[in-house]
Order: structure tokens, then sequence, then C-alpha cells
């Protein structure tokens, strides 16, 4: 039974320069700040990072694992990216449970990094299916 | 032609484009996010496509519309998925400017999005918040 605080198994991953050439390849957002580690280190970063979008796919995944088809038919994300995620970092994607109302779920959700820092943090909310 | 972001006002549209959710590029996505979730079933006969998938491909042509400088960053971004969108739909993605405002240095440029199907309905609502360097 679902209940405030429960908490979704999360999903770790490290995140890889090859990965975000992929991810770019795919996404059409060749920004030079994801890729070419020269001009990134003239940024406030000092090297390449992860697009935010990348990153914010593993909340999607973790919410799409649990309720399947709800989530692309009723879901709503609104999150904020805080802070950087570098190639070599190590991520979590996160999820508990803050609010049920009628027949929707509001899970906290968030990506952390190896370090514990937020990366990402925000609402995830999704219909509930009653059977 | 790179948009003049200092002259962009609430309201204006930037972007309307049309593109096929195909599988090759929907498949490309889900091995670029190491997607497991198992939405996107590529052997099924009507795969569905990850909604996440969706409101990024979305973005790529309002990427290419906005013609956003190096340096440019995502700061946030909302979604609501409407409906589950099966791979080889065509999709409409039309964005107009939420905010655009400067604050310490940094342009903070929203935009929103309407992603419709062919019969007119929409799939996803999405808002990004980037920061443009002024």
């Amino acid at each position: 039974m679902t209940e405030i605080g429960t908490e979704l198994a999360p999903i770790t991953r490290e995140i890889t320069q090859i990965q975000i050439g992929a991810y770019a390849d795919a996404s059409g957002d060749f920004n030079p700040i994801h890729l070419d580690e020269e001009f990134a280190k003239t940024t406030q970063f000092g090297g390449t990072i992860a697009h935010g979008m990348m990153i914010a796919g593993l909340v999607s995944e973790l919410i799409s694992t649990t309720h399947k088809r709800t989530w692309p038919e009723s879901g709503k994300l609104k999150i904020r990216f805080k802070a950087p995620v570098r190639p070599g970092d190590i991520v979590t994607a996160h999820a508990k449970v803050k609010q049920i109302r009628g027949t929707e779920l509001t899970y906290s959700v968030g990506v952390r990094n190896h370090k514990d820092e937020d990366v990402i943090i925000g609402d995830a909310t999704v219909a509930v299916v009653v059977e | 032609m790179p948009l003049d972001y200092v002259n962009l006002s609430i309201g204006d549209a930037v972007s309307c484009r049309e593109f096929v959710l195909d599988l090759e590029t929907v498949s490309k996505y889900v091995a670029a996010v190491g997607d497991q979730s198992n939405i996107f079933e590529p052997a099924s006969a009507s795969p569905m496509a990850p909604p996440m998938a969706v409101g990024v491909l979305s973005l790529r042509g309002v990427l290419d519309d906005l013609g956003i400088p190096p340096g440019t960053l995502h700061a946030g971004q909302e979604m609501e998925f409407l409906d589950s969108v099966l791979v080889g739909e065509t999709l409409t993605c039309l964005a107009t400017i939420a905010q655009n405002s400067v604050r310490r240095g940094v342009r903070l440029v929203g935009v929103k999005m309407d992603v419709v199907r062919g019969d007119r309905t929409i799939v996803m609502r999405a808002k990004s918040m980037i920061m443009v360097p002024a």
C-alpha cells in the first residue's frame, strides 16, 4: 500500500563523456559546454557537464518503472537543475511520496551525486490506477 | 540566424516545427539515457515512446530556432504528459516566450511548448527555463 513517505527503488548510474556525446547526437543539443573540453574549461564549471535533461531522464525512468503507462498518460514533472553533473560522477535518482490527493500521487523527486549533493530537485505527480 | 533575446516579448512565437517520432531517433534517445523502464519496447507492433523522449525530441527544433549561444544553461523544466505517444506519430511543437528578464547579469528566458498530434490534441505541455549569457 502506498502511503506518504513511501520511497521508490532508486536508480544509480555513472555518467560518462561517451554517454554525453551520445545524448547530444540523440537530442540535437550540441552546446559546447557539454562536448568541448577546451571551451568548457573557460566556463564557471571548469570542464564539460552533462545535459540537464539527460540526468532528468533518470527521474522519468524511475516513475515509469513503477507507474508504467499512467506516467506518459497523466504525469507532471517540475524540476530545477541545482548543480552540474560531470563525466565520472555517479548519480542516483530518488522519489518519495509527499502527498496523496484523490487519485493523484505527488512524489518529491531528485537526483544526487556521489558527494550527496542535490543536482536536480522537484516534484512528480501521477494518477493512481485503481484496479 | 540567432534570435535577438533582448527584444523577445512574452507571447512571441519562436518555433513551430513538425517532426516524426521515428524508431531510429527514439532508439538513439533510449540508448543514450540508458532507460530500462520498458515503456519503450521496439519489438512490439506499436511501440510507445518514453515521455521524456517526446519532450527532448520536441525541444530539438526549438533549440535550433532559438539559436542559443554557447554557454547557455538549463535552469528548470516543467512537463505535463497528457497522452502516450506511439513511435511513428507525427507531432508539431509550438513554442512561445513565457518570460524574459535579466537578473544579476544573466538573462532568464522561459519558453512554453505545446506538442500536438495530427488531430490537434495536445500530448504534452512543457516550460523550459534557460539562462542565456547576457
